[in-house]
C-alpha cells in the first residue's frame, strides 16, 4: 500500500512539472489558435539556459527562473514578430509546417552548440527529501511542484482579471474588433507568443533540475505538452493542471503495473481516446 | 401524386436550442415547394437534417416510404437526395467542369465509374444552368450568380430525385432570380422533386406549388401560396405584432 | 510545348535509369537515398497532397516495412520480396486500424495525433522481442548498390504511376473533393470514410516499401533509425516544396532537395537535417504552395509573387 501511495505521489509531483509545460503551448493555441509544433525545443533551451546560469553564474535553478523567463520572452516576442506574424492569416497547415521547420533547427543548433551530452541541473538540495508519514517528497520535485501550480494559477487569473490578459483574449476572439480598440494586433501576438515561451523556458529550468537534458528532448516533450493540452482541454486554462496531474498519474501507475518504457505509450492511447470521444478535453464542453 | 419525402415530427436541438421542433410535412413527387420564414428558423438545419449531415434528435425522415433513420449523407446522395449549399463552396482548385464532375461521378447510385462519361454529364448539366461556356474556368473565379448556377449544376449531375435548394437567390438581382426561377421550374419538369428555400418571397410565391412557414422552428402554415402568405400568423412572424 | 514536355519524362527516365553505369559509387549511393525520399513525398503527397490530411507520422509506415523485411529476413528465413510484402501489409493493417479512428479528425488535431503515434512507435518496438528490441536486427548483406538503386527507381515510377492514376480516376476524385470540402464531397455521394482510410492505406504501401528497401540496403535497423521521425519534416517538405497536388512536383521537390543538401553540405547527416529545417521556414512562408505553383506565377509577376505571398497571409 505504502508503494501505490509513494508512487501516487511522484504521478501528482510530475503532473504539476507537466501542467507548466503545456501551460505556454495551451496558451499561444488556445488564444492564438497558433499550433506550435516547436513547444519542447523551447523547453529544451531554457533548460539549457538554466544549465548556463547554474554552472558558470552559480544562480539558483529555481531563483534564475526570472532571469530564464525575461529571455525566452524577448526570443519568443521575436520569434512571432518576426517570422510567425507573416504566416498567421494561412491555413492552418502553414503553422504546422513552420513550426515544424523550427523545431529541426532549433534542435540541430542546439547540438551544434552544446553537444549531444546529457547534462543535469544538481543543486546542492538535489538529493534532500521531504518525509511526510509513509511518503517520500524530492525537494527538487517538491519545488517545481511548488513553482509550476504558482505559475498555472497565475496564468489562469492573468488572463482573467488583468487588463493585458483581457486584452489578449479579446484579440483571439476577434481581431478586428480588437483593432477598432485601438490594440495594435502585431504587438499583441507577439507579447502572447513571447508569454508562452517564456513559460516553455521556465517549465525548462524546473524539468533541468529533475530529469537529464539533452538537444533532442524536444520533439517528446512537444508530444507531451499536446497530450496534456488536449486532455486537458484548451477552453479553460486550468485545463493544464487537470491534464497534468492525469497523465502524471497514469505514467506512473503505468510505470509501475506495466513497465516504465509503456509509460508514453498509455499517454499516446489516452490522447487518442479524448481525440475521438471528447476532443474539447475534460474540463472542455461537451463537443 | 404521391410523396417522395415525408417529414415526421422531427425536432432537433443544439445544446438546448431547439432549431427544428415537431415539425412534420410531405414533398410531393414533381412539385416545387417553398419553404420560407425569418431568419433562424431553422430552415438550414431542415435540409441539413434530411441530406444526412445532421439526425434528427426525435422524428423520422422517410424518403420513397423508407425511414432514412442514420443513413450517412453519402449514401442519401446515392439514393437520390441532392442539395445545393447557402454558402457556396465549390471545390476551388478544380475547374467548373470537374467540379460538376465529382457529382456525376458520385451521384445517385454511385454514380459513373469513367471520368470522361462524368464530364459528359457535366458539360450537359452546365449547357442546362446557362453555364456551358464556363467549363473550363476556374470554379473560384466564378461570380457571384456563376456560383449559384455552379451549385445547382453540382447537384444536378448526382441525378437526384430530390433536389433541396438552400437560398439559390440570395444576393442575385432581378434578372438574375428570374433566370433562377427559370432553372428550377425546368428542373422540376425534368421529374425532379424540388424542395427550394428562399428570403425572396416574392420570387417564391411564383415558383412554388405549395408554401411552408417555419418560425423558430416550427411549422406555422403549410399549403397554397396565396393563402399561406394571407395568413395572420404568417405576417406576424415576419413583421412582428402590431402594437395596439 | 506540352509534347515537348511529356516526351522528356521517358527521357528523363532512361537518364535516370542508366546512373548506375556511368556514375561513380557516391552517386548511386546519393541516387538510392534522393530516390527512396522522393518515394516517402509521393505517398505523403497521396494522404496529404490529394486528400488533404497533412500526416506528421508517415515514418512509421516507413519503419514498419523496413522492420518487415528485417523481421522475414532475419527472424524467419524468408526471402526479401516476401519481407517486402510483409512490410506493406503491416502499413496497411495500421493505417486501417489506427487510421479510421484518427482520419475522424480535423486538420491540425489529425497532424498533432500522427506525430504523437511516430513519437511512440520508437517506444513500443523497442520491446518487441521479435524485433530485436531496441537493439535491432542485422540483415543478410548484398553488396549490390546498382541494384538497389534500379529497385528504387522502379518503386518511385510505380508511386508517381500510382499518383498520376488518381488525377483520372474517380477515386482520386473523389479525394479531391475531400481536400475541397469534405462535407460537400459527402453530400454528393463520397464515402469519405472509406476514401481517407483507402487513401491512408496506400501512402503507406509506399513508405513501407521505401522501409525495406532501405533496410535491406544498409543491412541493419534499429526502432531510432527505421522509425527516424526527421523524415516526416523530409517527406513534407520535399513534397510542399516541389508542390503537394500534382503528378511530378514531390519528385522534383525531393531530388532538388537532395541534390542541394548534398551539395551544400559534406556531413549529409549533420547539417542536412538543419537545411531542411531552414528550407521549410523559408518556403512556408515565401512559397507556400510549392516550385509548381512558383513557377506557374513567376512568369506572371516575377518577384513580386514572394512578396505577394506574405502580403496575404502575414496579420
Amino acid at each position: 500500500m505504502d508503494l501505490l501511495e509513494q508512487i501516487l505521489i511522484n504521478g501528482i509531483l510530475l503532473g504539476g512539472l507537466y501542467a507548466v509545460m503545456a501551460l505556454g503551448l495551451a496558451l499561444v493555441w488556445g488564444v492564438l489558435n497558433i499550433v506550435n509544433l516547436s513547444h519542447g525545443a523551447f523547453i529544451m533551451l531554457g533548460a539549457y539556459m538554466s544549465w548556463y546560469l547554474y554552472t558558470y553564474a552559480h544562480i539558483d535553478p529555481f531563483l534564475g527562473l526570472p532571469i530564464t523567463a525575461a529571455a525566452m520572452f524577448a526570443i519568443g516576442y521575436g520569434v512571432q514578430r518576426g517570422l510567425l506574424n507573416l504566416i498567421v492569416r494561412a491555413p492552418m497547415f502553414n503553422t504546422l509546417l513552420i513550426t515544424f521547420g523550427l523545431e529541426v533547427v532549433l534542435t540541430y543548433l542546439a547540438q551544434l552548440a552544446f553537444s549531444a551530452d546529457f547534462r543535469t541541473i544538481n543543486p546542492a538540495y538535489a538529493g534532500d527529501s521531504i518525509v511526510l508519514g509513509p511518503v517520500v517528497l524530492p525537494l527538487a520535485r517538491l519545488l517545481a511542484f511548488g513553482v509550476a501550480i504558482v505559475l498555472t494559477v497565475g496564468m489562469w487569473l492573468f488572463l482573467l482579471h488583468t487588463r493585458l490578459g483581457r486584452a489578449i483574449r479579446a484579440t483571439a476572439q476577434n481581431l478586428v474588433a480588437a483593432r477598432l480598440y485601438g490594440v495594435e494586433p502585431r504587438h499583441l501576438y507577439a507579447t502572447t507568443f513571447g508569454i508562452g515561451i517564456a513559460l516553455a523556458g521556465m517549465a525548462g529550468g524546473l524539468y533541468g533540475t529533475v530529469s537529464q537534458i539533452n538537444p533532442y528532448i524536444g520533439a517528446a516533450l512537444t508530444a507531451k505538452s499536446f497530450a496534456i493540452s488536449i486532455i486537458g482541454g484548451l477552453d479553460n486554462p486550468l485545463g493544464v493542471i487537470v491534464g497534468g496531474l492525469f497523465l502524471g498519474i497514469l505514467e506512473s501507475l503505468t510505470a509501475l503495473y506495466v513497465g516504465s518504457t509503456y509509460a508514453d505509450v498509455a499517454s499516446f492511447g489516452v490522447l487518442v481516446l479524448v481525440l475521438m470521444v471528447r476532443p474539447n478535453g475534460l474540463l472542455g464542453k461537451a463537443a | 401524386m404521391t410523396a417522395i419525402l415525408e417529414i415526421r415530427n422531427v425536432t432537433r436541438r443544439f445544446a438546448g436550442l431547439i432549431a427544428v421542433d415537431d415539425v412534420s410535412f410531405i414533398l410531393q413527387r414533381g412539385e416545387i415547394l417553398g419553404v420560407i420564414g425569418p431568419n433562424g428558423a431553422g430552415k438550414t438545419t431542415l435540409i441539413s437534417l434530411i441530406s444526412g449531415t445532421l439526425f434528427p434528435g426525435s422524428g423520422e425522415i422517410l424518403f420513397e416510404g423508407r425511414p432514412l433513420g442514420r443513413l450517412p449523407a453519402y449514401r442519401r446522395a446515392r439514393l437520390g437526395i441532392g442539395r445545393t449549399f447557402q454558402i457556396m463552396r465549390p471545390f476551388p482548385g478544380l475547374s467548373v467542369l470537374d467540379n460538376v464532375a465529382v457529382g456525376a461521378l458520385f451521384g445517385r447510385g454511385g454514380g459513373q465509374a469513367q471520368l470522361a462519361k462524368a464530364r459528359e454529364q457535366a458539360r450537359a448539366q452546365l449547357d442546362f444552368v446557362g453555364l456551358g461556356r464556363n467549363v473550363d474556368q476556374r470554379a473560384d473565379e466564378l461570380g457571384g450568380p456563376g456560383r449559384k448556377r455552379l451549385e445547382l449544376a453540382k447537384a444536378l449531375a448526382m441525378q437526384p430525385k430530390v433536389l433541396l435548394c438552400d437560398e439559390v437567390m440570395a444576393g442575385l438581382n432581378l434578372v438574375e432570380i428570374e433566370e433562377v426561377i427559370e432553372v428550377i421550374r425546368k428542373v422540376r419538369d425534368a421529374g425532379i422533386s424540388v424542395l427550394v428555400i428562399e428570403h425572396v418571397i416574392k420570387a417564391i410565391k411564383s415558383l412554388s406549388d405549395r408554401l411552408l412557414v417555419l418560425h423558430h422552428g416550427e411549422k406555422i402554415a403549410d399549403g397554397e401560396p396565396r393563402a399561406v402568405l394571407a395568413n395572420q400568423a404568417v405576417i406576424e412572424a415576419y413583421l412582428g405584432k402590431r402594437r395596439a | 510545348m506540352k509534347a515537348l514536355r511529356i516526351a522528356l519524362i521517358p527521357a528523363a527516365l532512361a537518364v535516370l535509369a542508366a546512373v548506375p553505369w556511368f556514375g561513380s559509387d557516391v552517386l548511386i549511393q546519393f541516387g538510392i537515398n534522393a530516390l527512396l525520399l522522393a518515394v516517402l513525398a509521393q505517398g505523403w503527397n497521396i494522404i496529404g497532397g490529394y486528400t488533404g490530411y497533412a500526416s506528421f507520422g508517415n515514418s512509421v509506415f516507413y519503419g514498419l516495412g523496413s522492420y518487415g523485411v528485417g523481421i522475414a529476413m532475419v527472424q524467419w528465413q524468408l526471402p526479401f520480396g516476401v519481407g517486402l510484402v510483409f512490410g506493406a501489409a503491416l502499413a496497411v493493417v495500421f493505417a486501417v486500424l489506427l487510421g479510421v479512428p484518427v482520419l475522424r479528425l480535423r486538420g491540425h488535431y489529425f497532424a498533432i495525433a500522427t506525430l504523437a503515434l511516430a513519437q511512440v512507435m520508437i517506444a513500443i518496438v523497442s520491446n518487441v522481442k521479435l524485433a530485436g528490441r531496441n537493439i535491432g536486427l542485422v540483415l543478410p548483406p548484398l553488396n549490390n548498390d546498382p541494384l538497389f538503386y534500379e529497385l528504387s527507381l522502379g518503386l518511385l515510377v510505380l508511386a508517381t504511376l500510382s499518383v498520376f492514376w488518381l488525377t483520372r480516376s474517380r477515386f482520386g476524385f473523389g479525394l479531391i473533393a475531400i481536400r475541397e470540402n469534405e462535407e460537400g464531397a459527402a453530400v454528393m455521394g463520397v464515402n469519405t470514410t472509406l476514401y481517407k482510410t483507402l487513401a491512408f492505406a496506400l501512402s503507406g504501401i509506399f513508405s513501407a516499401l521505401a522501409g525495406g528497401i532501405h533496410a535491406y540496403w544498409v543491412t541493419f535497423i534499429d526502432p531510432e533509425s527505421a522509425f527516424d521521425i526527421s523524415l516526416n519534416v523530409k517527406m513534407i517538405i520535399m513534397a510542399v516544396f516541389g508542390g503537394p497536388g500534382t503528378v511530378l512536383g514531390p519528385v522534383v521537390g525531393a531530388l532538388s532537395l537532395s541534390a542541394i543538401s548534398e551539395v551544400l553540405s559534406s556531413e549529409v547527416t549533420r547539417l542536412a537535417g538543419l537545411f531542411f529545417g531552414v528550407v521549410v521556414v523559408a518556403a512556408v512562408v515565401l512559397m507556400p504552395r510549392g516550385l509548381a505553383d512558383m513557377s506557374r506565377r513567376f512568369r506572371k509577376m516575377g518577384w513580386r509573387y514572394f512578396a505577394e505571398n506574405v502580403r496575404t497571409h502575414r496579420l
